[in-house]
């Protein structure tokens, strides 16, 4: 058992469910699933993967031929579907089941469409689930922090929070988005925002701030400024400086998401290079903040981001078909096609990247693996890059086939780290669990939830640094995996298929400040929406098994 | 090797969809297990003899031929993803004819219904009668179409012949509709007939090659010169053909040519010859 | 909500069009709809006439004959039909709810049938153009706020969408453009429409000649010069003229109808207008908007692709989707007679289909599913009333852009009328039990 929150790593144990939680102990009349010789972890939780929503949807929509050769077809317990890179959403809780993942956040989700998103989130079966809205680029947060009114924009977000059913605050290319809406785009994180008096660095920090007064149980979780930049692991470090001091009680204060994507440095394409070595160094340095990889993996997958400015100038880049969607008063959306191949300079070094960085942070509670699904591969590639994290031998076969002159240039084939079973079950679910302040996710002890995975691999007996394919071999297809103490998956089948339930957080403020805010919101709304304000907010009784966590705000 | 003769045994209805009816999967097959095949019929599998009755001669050829007798309209799929040897039917043949080959021969003397080639690699496709819409055509959504061999139509084609296509040659003796050539990057179509109009819509590049009638060229083709001749494959076929190069909008460098003789309403464009 | 006293329901979500106008003020006394007010006249007609020519029963067709049955019949007839069927296809969809569209998937995979939607009419070809070559669009606040520019092409707002300009473009309220004076509205049509009265520009486009008016603009905004005179009864000078002004506006929006979808070349002049306005986002900020037809028919297409992969035309008889306009879709199927039954809700098919179509499809059992009585009930085997989204039942809609709205009941349906959710539910639950034999 890996159950490293509870400092278990590697023992023998007994796990007792009972009513989808872990307990003490059972009767004899039990069943008994025996996992000897596999080793047994929580359910994987997910902290990034875009599954469900408007631009996960019409990335779907826009790639008939991403899907053909790819179906699922439908048995008498599980749905039809398909894949490749976008599953469909009966796809999508199957694939993580089977892979052992019991939890899934959907990272980006705007105001205005989080009801579509939840409405996909009710079809994918299996996982728990919550889904993070998009602030940074909303007209109302913008003018509240411009104004210095922070503790209203908490209320604000606060209200919002409850209206669209999310679980934490995302940002996207802060102010950056707002830019693109007029076909402009900004630099680093101190240019104004165009019709606005706003920094993306002054929206960063004010939207911390309200993050602390609402005591949200994740931090902001944050897509960088200058994704299209060529160099920008600077603007990374920047964007993580920004809040430092902002913090309370030694607890994270900034995640920073898919930070391969805002790794690089050089100053043209034919120079790119890996900024890992420095954004690790200050990732090591200051505890405030926690990264996930955005590892890309050598495929045909498709880009979506709500960073409409990155995902034109990707198709710029590629040529390939090219779907914007600005959000009115809120945010954007662009999806775009793309090959990662290994012959490819710039792509051998961004997948050169995320790996370096996961090597490089020593503490694996504030790295976790991801690949910013589907935008640098899809989630069934999980145990593929989890065996490069485990084996330099792994590494080294991928590194042999890459662009020759990226290998010279990348630090990572001197890197020999390698990761344990133990530190594994950190970065893919007990740390995911921890940054998301969910508590009864992500370990195994008594009073969490019964979400268990089994796989087929005795860690006494194999190598994972030399017999690398068995560990992927295991990890693709769970012996068991068990949700809420149910057996859903056996040796990589469905064999039950239980719907989860959507997380979300209700932050309380204080009665006064709240009825000030919704009464300023209904002028707003009916100057800036071309939706009525009564018809946007979605009741509680529209998710169909909502889970609501109760939290008390400063404010 | 042998000729495997599969004569239709009844009216058919509804869709049957025939994956497995290519030289490449018979082969090495006895009757029984190639009655045994399944195939779907609606939303039902059946066994191959369901629909077929299957009977074999041994042939003097290194490889195995398919004979295919009755009116195959309703069937889908023929020929699908093989690699070698040849398929022959006698009688119309439906939708997605040779979808994904890559070699042998596909001879049908009836009429195929659309997507005949659908992304086909190579092999050759000969259709003495008609054939539907998106012959040699790409599946929605990609931009790698038709990427090699070669389609004969000897009767009339419909809409977007070799839409995005990358390689190989596709010929329409009778007539074709609408925007052949369409998004297409390379390899060539010739159309012994009329076309409906907008040949090359959007090509990047590549040749169409219009004998017979278009009744105007796209405002974003640029009239190049008069030529002589035009070749399709290794065929020299006598002009004079005005060449238009385009599509424009697209940086496209591809060629459209156009029967002098046929077209006279396009003469204003010699206002553009070089003297 | 009590049915006796008098009530004014407001922000009431309209099921009439695809603008999905939510500021309706709705009166209702004794269970019936009094007043609908602040939406178009198409809007209030809907609520007020929903009593008009309603069956209240369902029918089965006994010896040749629509006979009054009862709803547990009418779905053991249907489930039959369909569990037996070896190729049905169900159609419609874009007038109900996004919950009725999702039972319709499941029983489609459940009868391994073929489910096709409206669109297939309408924006189809849209969405088959933007997936060859993508689409740059947004919300239709974002034209409220910012655009200066407003094009309607093959469109006639006044007419099929009433409020459209008013509440999202030319006369709409936005935070950057607040008047009709600091916009520029043009429209391009095959003739002076109403619509056209209210532009500041009207350019006549020759009848099946928008393909090559649009390649021509895309060669003018590139600054390319045109060979031709004359571009679909175009002259080049107002061509030029035309692309002068999309490239020099601030923020540009395209709405485009049935002129192009429906006119000769279809979902090749729906590619030609989104690669002219992809094009134009090198030189300005310019967005392009389907203005969908029926009020739900965006939310049936954006719930097929979540659950299937694809927006409509989707066939699930081998067990899993496969998706082909031209092979997949309702008119193709019927027209070559290849299905052999049919569900039909939400849709007049008897009155819109070709005439081949309609006969081949009278051929066939079909089950009928909708509010009012039709053509399509009086060739059925199975015909059942439905209550109205919207006004009677509720349910998740989305507006032509892509944004969700949640619709509620004003009055309770008529006694014995079942939701669209409630009969597909019911028979696809009679299926399951036919299917596995329990």
């Amino acid at each position: 058992m890996y159950d490293p929150l509870n400092r278990i790593e590697g023992e023998k144990a007994d796990i007792s469910i009972r009513d989808g939680k872990v307990v003490e102990g059972v009767s004899d009349g039990a069943t008994i699933i025996d996992a000897s010789g596999m080793i047994v972890m929580p359910g994987g939780v997910d902290i990034h993967s875009h599954i469900a929503g408007a631009k996960v949807n019409a990335g779907r929509i826009l790639r008939p031929e991403d899907h053909e050769k790819d179906v699922e077809k439908h048995t008498s317990i599980t749905r039809a579907g398909t894949g490749h890179s976008i599953p469909t959403t009966y796809t999508t809780g199957y694939r993580y089941a089977k892979l052992g993942y019991t939890t899934v956040f959907e990272p980006a989700t705007p105001l205005m469409k989080t009801r579509h998103t939840h409405e996909e989130l009710d079809d994918t079966p299996i996982v728990d689930k919550g889904c993070f809205p998009l602030f940074g680029n909303d007209w109302h947060t913008i003018e509240y922090l411009q104004q210095g009114r922070v503790e209203e924009c908490a209320a604000y977000i606060a209200w919002m929070l409850r209206a669209t059913k999310g679980y934490a605050i995302k940002i996207v290319n802060p102010g950056g988005v707002e830019a693109w809406k007029w076909g402009r785009s900004l630099v680093g994180l101190d240019d104004r925002v165009p019709n606005f008096e706003l920094t993306p660095r002054e929206i960063i920090r004010g939207i911390c701030k309200v993050n602390q007064l609402l005591h949200l149980p994740h931090t902001i979780h944050v897509h960088t400024n200058d994704l299209a930049k060529i160099g920008n692991y600077q603007t990374t470090i920047d964007t993580m400086d920004s809040v430092r001091g902002l913090g309370n009680e030694n607890k994270p204060s900034i995640h920073i998401t898919h930070v391969q994507f805002t790794g690089r440095t050089g100053s043209a394409w034919h120079n790119v290079g890996s900024g890992a070595p420095e954004i690790a160094d200050y990732v090591n340095k200051h505890d405030h903040v926690t990264v996930d990889m955005g590892q890309i993996v050598f495929m045909n997958t498709t880009t979506m981001t709500a960073d409409g400015a990155f995902q034109y100038m990707l198709y710029q880049l590629s040529g390939n078909k090219w779907l914007n969607s600005d959000v009115e008063v809120e945010t954007g959306s662009g999806v775009v096609p793309y090959r990662y191949r290994r012959n490819n300079y710039v792509n051998a070094i961004q997948w050169g990247i995320g790996l370096e960085l996961a090597l490089l942070i020593k503490d694996p509670w504030r790295v976790y693996m991801t690949t910013d699904h589907p935008n640098g591969g899809d989630f069934t590639k999980y145990p593929k890059i989890i065996s490069w994290l485990m084996s330099r031998k792994a590494r080294e076969k991928s590194l042999a086939r890459i662009n020759r002159i990226a290998r010279n240039k990348l630090d990572l084939p001197d890197l020999d780290r390698e990761y344990s079973f133990s530190e594994i079950a950190v970065v893919t679910r007990a740390g995911t669990a921890k940054a998301l302040g969910l508590k009864e996710k992500g370990h195994l002890g008594v009073g969490a939830d019964a979400d268990v995975a089994v796989y087929n691999i005795d860690p006494r007996k194999v190598d994972p640094s030399r017999d690398f394919r068995l560990v992927r071999k295991a990890l693709k297809k769970a012996a068991f995996t068990i949700k809420g103490g149910r057996i859903v998956v056996k040796n990589g089948e469905m064999v039950e298929t239980p719907m989860g339930r959507t997380y979300w957080v209700d932050s309380s403020v204080s009665e006064g400040l709240r009825s000030k805010v919704e009464s300023d919101l209904r002028t707003t709304f009916t100057k800036y929406y071309s939706v009525q304000m009564d018809n946007y907010a979605m009741a509680d009784s529209e998710l169909a098994h909502s889970s609501r966590i109760n939290v008390k705000a400063d404010v | 090797m042998k000729e495997i003769i599969l004569t239709i045994k009844r009216g058919l209805r509804l869709p049957v969809v025939a994956d497995e009816l290519s030289p490449d999967k018979l082969a090495g097959k006895c009757v029984q297990e190639i009655q045994a095949i399944k195939m779907w019929e609606g939303n039902r599998q059946l066994a191959l003899e369901d629909i077929f009755r299957v009977t074999e001669k041994l042939n003097g050829s290194e490889e195995t031929t398919i004979r295919v007798v009755g009116n195959a309209s309703k069937i889908r799929k023929i020929g699908f993803e093989m690699s070698s040897g040849s398929v022959l039917v006698e009688g119309d043949a439906g939708m997605y004819v040779g979808e994904d080959m890559t070699g042998g021969s596909i001879l049908v003397t009836g009429n195929t219904g659309s997507w005949t080639g659908m992304q086909m690699k190579g092999g050759r496709i000969e259709v003495k009668g008609n054939t539907g819409d998106y012959v040699g055509a790409g599946y929605r959504g990609t931009d790698q179409g038709m990427k090699g061999g070669t389609i004969m139509i000897h009767g009339n084609a419909g809409n977007e012949a070799g839409c995005w296509m990358t390689s190989g040659n596709i010929r329409i003796s009778g007539n074709t509709g609408l925007f052949p050539g369409i998004h297409m990057s390379n390899g060539t179509i010739l159309a012994e007939g009329d076309c409906v109009g907008r040949a090359g819509a959007q090509m990047r590049g590549g040749k169409v090659i219009i004998s017979g009638r278009l009744p105007g060229i796209l405002p974003s083709f640029a009239f190049e010169e008069i030529q002589e001749k035009a070749k399709f494959i290794d065929e020299k076929i006598l002009g004079p053909f005005y060449a238009f190069s385009g599509d424009m909008n697209e940086n496209g460098k591809g060629k459209v040519s156009v029967r002098v003789s046929s077209n006279p309403h396009l003469k204003w464009c010699e206002q553009y010859l070089e003297v | 909500m009590t049915t006796l006293s008098k009530k004014i329901i407001s922000n009431v979500v309209c099921p009439f069009c695809g603008s999905t106008c939510d500021d309706l003020e709705v009166t209702v006394e004794d269970g019936k709809v009094l007043t609908a007010r602040s939406g178009c006249s198409s809007s209030s007609s809907k609520f007020l006439s929903c009593n008009i020519e309603r069956p209240l029963t369902p029918f089965i067709r006994k010896d040749g004959e629509l006979r009054e049955a009862s709803y547990e019949d009418a779905v053991h007839r249907s489930a039959e039909i369909l569990a037996n069927a070896k190729y049905p296809v169900l159609y419609g969809w874009g007038s109900t709810c996004n919950e009725a569209v999702r039972a319709g998937l499941e029983l489609t995979e459940w009868v391994g049938g073929v489910i096709d939607n409206t669109a297939t009419f309408c924006h189809g070809p849209s969405l088959l153009a933007s997936q060859e070559v993508g689409m740059s669009t947004g919300t239709l606040g974002e034209a409220m706020h910012q655009a200066d520019l407003i094009i309607y092409w093959g469109s006639n707002p006044v007419h099929s969408h009433p409020h459209h300009i008013m509440r999202y473009s030319a006369l709409s309220k936005g935070r950057f453009r607040s008047s009709r004076k600091e916009r520029r509205m043009v429209v391009v049509d095959v003739r002076r429409t109403d619509s056209a009265k209210l532009a500041d520009q009207f350019i006549q486009v020759t009848p099946n000649g928008d393909y090559e008016l649009l390649c021509a603009l895309r060669m003018a905004v590139r600054g390319d010069e045109l060979e031709q005179n004359v571009v679909a009864g175009v002259p080049a000078e107002r061509i030029e003229e035309l692309a002068e002004l999309m490239i020099s506006c601030e923020f540009g929006v395209l709405f485009f109808g049935l002129g192009l979808t429906a006119s000769e070349g279809r979902h090749r002049n729906v590619d030609v207008a989104l690669s002219l306005v992809r094009d134009l986002n090198a030189r300005t900020k310019f967005l392009i908007f389907p203005m969908r037809g029926h009020f739900d028919i965006t939310g049936a297409c954006q719930v097929s692709a979540w659950i299937t992969g694809f927006p409509y035309g989707v066939d699930m008889s081998q067990g899993y989707p496969r998706y082909n306009p031209g092979d997949t879709t309702m008119i193709d199927i019927l027209a070559r007679k290849d299905c052999d039954a049919a569900v039909v809700i939400g849709a007049d098919a008897a009155s819109n289909f070709p005439a081949k179509a309609t006969r081949n499809l009278a051929k066939i059992p079909v089950i009928s599913i909708d509010p009012h009585s039709s053509p399509t009930a009086l060739i059925s085997e199975v015909v059942f009333p439905s209550s109205f989204v919207g006004i009677e039942t509720g349910g998740v809609i989305y507006r032509m852009d892509g944004v969700a709205i949640m619709t509620k009941p004003v009055i309770p349906p008529p006694p014995g009328v079942h939701s669209d959710v409630e009969i597909l539910q019911d028979i696809l639950s009679h299926v399951k039990k036919l299917k596995t034999g329990q």
